[in-house]
């Protein structure tokens, strides 16, 4: 049924020569594809990659600016 | 548990290089930005000197924002950040600063030959082949320390920054390479391998992914670095970072041919742009709103924090710039828009809002880390930031304000059916004050950036330079480090390689499904019988025509619109253009459309308009072009242009430009000074106005010199 309405719009651009339609569901497996993918990561792996920009295996902790004590 | 911990050196010196080149063409940009927006309400403002006239500074402006300011803005933010990311050094310092070096080399060979005329006219494109070259081997030198640095990193996993950098080297080398086919015709001239509507497809394939892999997924990568380091708390989503990516990777690519809505392109092409690019809106939407939200339980810092404070309204600008993107690639939107100001506000969101500001970001960031000391002045910082915003404020909004009425304007008919102005010259005169407040708006984003260099400069001076910065980590395992089964995605992170090549594969189906078929299936370019090459004098014309800029403010395109019709004839078919190298559909009209200019006045209409616009059309806010008037046509050069064309399809006979070609200059010359000669205008048939004019009065005549009915084949 999605498949016939997704047709017919797209049938209704002129000369448009099956490149919609293949390009529509190009698209749309490999979104699909990329959600399941991501959706199946683990919860340690997320949290280790989200990590990653905060330490930066710098030696030394510096106070740089009035509101940041971060490492650098 | 690898034990073995390691000890080396971050490189910070290269780090501050691009900093401060970051700084300086910034400032440069943005100042010959003001004078071709000065010269937009005052002509005179160019001081009737050829080199700094507007068609020429133009591409002038555009090159220095993006590829000098912005681009040393990535290689800065690179180059910090990926050390850091993959807890290793650049993988080669002399890689490095042969990137660095290279790069400032290439900026200023496009600062002076842009003025020197010496351009293909293709949008953010221009510059001639040798630099092209240039521009290809740094990349690679920059691929290859930024592949280097990836296999010799500590860190097992590429976080998403690196995805996006990956990306960017991939596709911008795609892109520049497709786009630089170009037949020498001397050192610094070339033709476009391509012709016509297939030109401009490829040309805005390539502009508008300059856009997404130069402006864009470089500066998002920096975001997903930046961002959670000045916030010091992680990323909001790193599922949605991921989604992000490669929905992002994998539809930009299509979105090109929004550029050319209503065009010449076949309608497939055009309907494919649109669809594409309103499904943008997904992940760009979902970056903006995972970078907002990382921010999530810090908002107080955003208050205090000049450095989250400029990327908070970066990250905003970059959210309605990309709605904004896909609403004006829907077609009934993009008729209104396409050729007005709407286009440079929109852009200028994108350029001042995202790139501007997230750069400064960056480089209140960097300073006091770089020199090991506090930010000098936070307070001016802070004034920096709402003076910039008042900048992007006064500018966006009056050409805004522009666009739309030059939008409506140009399709206004009135009720007997007639246009309510038929005259272009109203229609931009009635925004003329729309570009006296848009001047005032760069003055003071201007400005802002003045004030930054001032306080980063005395951040320096306060500090001292910490040229390597001591880092320690374990070094890299085979096994991975986190405990369980290996997930999909690890594997393809853990594996640079394979995963440029998947990603190489995302973003060349767009190009390959659209490009493709545009060369292949002949009846996407139906030729007309009655089109013939261009005369050996229309040929230096259209060089004149291209050295000029003209396309920056005269389109040649004809829309099937029954306004653009009655106002300059008939709509402009792709058969019209298969000589066309490179093609010269312009982007924007602060002029009316030249596509059916040819017979439209006489000569010498033309001579005294070149000479003065405002003698022929009082108010004109053209600039005056009397060095055509006085400057010899060079027809040394005339062979080797003919042949370069001939070599990319041309059907000029063998010999043509030995010989046959100068008698044939000489005879279409002393025609045109006749008729010069009619207007009461004296006129030497070897100068440049001679020639142009030539060019201006074939421009559109060759489907009217053949009867309608056989007139396609």
């Amino acid at each position: 049924m999605i498949y016939n309405i997704v047709r017919s719009i797209l049938r209704e651009a002129e000369n448009i020569n099956g490149y919609g339609l293949f390009s529509f569901f190009l698209f749309f497996g490999f979104f699909i594809g990329v959600l399941v993918w991501c959706f199946l990561l683990k919860k340690n792996y997320l949290n280790h990659m989200g990590d990653l920009p905060l330490d930066g295996g710098e030696r030394k902790n510096l106070s740089t600016d009035n509101n940041q004590s971060e490492k650098i | 548990m690898n034990t073995n911990i390691e000890t080396f050196k971050y490189d910070n010196r290269i780090v501050r290089a691009f900093a401060i080149a970051t700084v300086v063409w910034g400032i440069v940009g943005m100042l010959v930005g003001l004078l071709a927006a000065v010269q937009l309400f005052f002509p005179d403002a160019n001081l009737n000197f050829q080199f700094i006239t507007f068609g020429r500074i133009r591409p002038l402006h555009t090159n220095a924002v993006i590829f000098a300011f912005v681009g040393n803005g990535m290689f800065m933010g690179i180059y910090y950040s990926l050390q850091r990311l993959c807890k290793a050094r650049m993988f080669s310092d002399w890689l490095s600063w042969f990137n660095f070096w290279g790069w400032q080399t290439i900026i200023v060979a496009a600062a002076v030959t842009l003025p020197l005329g010496l351009t293909t006219s293709k949008e953010y494109a221009e510059l001639e082949w040798p630099i092209k070259i240039a521009i290809t081997i740094v990349w690679v030198a920059f691929a290859v320390n930024l592949f280097g640095t990836i296999v010799k990193r500590r860190e097992k996993h590429m976080y998403v920054a690196i995805w996006f950098y990956i990306a960017t080297v991939v596709t911008v080398a795609v892109l520049h390479i497709t786009n630089s086919m170009t037949m020498p015709a001397g050192l610094f001239k070339s033709y476009s391998m391509y012709a016509g509507v297939q030109d401009a497809l490829v040309q805005w394939w390539y502009g508008h992914n300059a856009v997404a892999f130069f402006l864009t997924t470089p500066y998002l990568g920096l975001m997903y670095y930046f961002l959670p380091k000045a916030a010091n708390r992680p990323v909001f989503s790193y599922r949605l970072s991921i989604i992000h990516f490669w929905a992002l990777v994998f539809l930009y690519i299509w979105a090109g041919p929004h550029h050319l809505l209503y065009s010449a392109l076949p309608d497939w092409a055009q309907s494919l742009g649109m669809v594409f690019s309103l499904m943008l809106i997904a992940p760009s939407w979902g970056g903006m709103l995972n970078g907002l939200l990382t921010l999530r339980g810090a908002w107080d810092k955003v208050r205090s924090d000049p450095v989250l404070k400029f990327m908070v309204a970066a990250i905003t600008a970059y959210g309605m710039a990309t709605l904004e993107g896909p609403l004006l690639s829907i077609k009934t939107v993009n008729s209104l828009s396409h050729y007005t100001d709407w286009t440079i506000a929109h852009v200028h969101v994108g350029a001042m809002g995202w790139n501007g500001f997230l750069t400064f970001s960056m480089l209140y960031y960097l300073f006091p880390r770089l020199y090991n000391t506090k930010l000098w002045s936070t307070k001016l910082a802070n004034y920096h930031f709402w003076i910039g915003m008042l900048g992007i404020l006064f500018y966006v909004i009056p050409i805004y304000i522009a666009g739309v009425t030059e939008g409506l304007m140009w399709k206004q008919f009135n009720k007997d059916g007639f246009l309510q102005y038929p005259n272009f010259l109203e229609t931009i005169l009635q925004v003329v004050p729309m570009f006296r407040l848009r001047a005032i708006g760069g003055t003071l984003y201007l400005a802002g950036a003045f004030m930054m260099a001032y306080n980063l400069y005395r951040t320096a001076k306060a500090g001292q330079f910490e040229p390597d910065t001591e880092a320690q980590a374990a070094a890299l395992e085979k096994v991975p480090v986190i405990a369980g089964k290996p997930s999909w995605h690890r594997i393809l992170e853990g594996r640079p390689l394979f995963f440029t090549v998947l990603a190489t594969v995302s973003i060349l189906v767009g190009g390959l499904v659209e490009i493709v078929p545009m060369f292949l299936v002949q009846q996407n370019v139906p030729t007309i019988a009655s089109v013939h090459p261009y005369t050996p004098l229309e040929v230096l014309g259209r060089d004149i025509y291209i050295r000029e800029g003209c396309l920056g403010c005269h389109s040649q395109m004809i829309r099937p619109f029954r306004s653009e019709t009655e106002r300059y004839g008939e709509y402009s078919k792709a058969g019209e253009y298969v000589y066309d190298h490179p093609f010269l559909w312009g982007s924007e009209r602060k002029g009316p459309d030249l596509a059916r200019e040819g017979g439209r006045y006489p000569a010498a209409w033309h001579y005294n308009h070149m000479d003065d616009p405002r003698s022929t059309s009082p108010g004109s806010i053209m600039p005056r072009y009397s060095w055509l008037l006085t400057q010899k046509m060079e027809v040394d050069t005339l062979p080797s242009h003919l042949a370069a064309l001939r070599r990319v399809g041309v059907p000029y006979p063998a010999g043509f430009e030995n010989g046959p070609a100068q008698k044939d200059l000489q005879a279409q010359a002393d025609k045109i000074v006749a008729d010069l000669k009619l207007g009461s205008v004296k006129a030497d048939s070897d100068k440049e106005i001679v020639a142009l004019i030539a060019y201006l009065q074939r421009l559109g005549t060759d489907i009217k010199s053949a009867p309608a009915t056989a007139a396609v084949k």
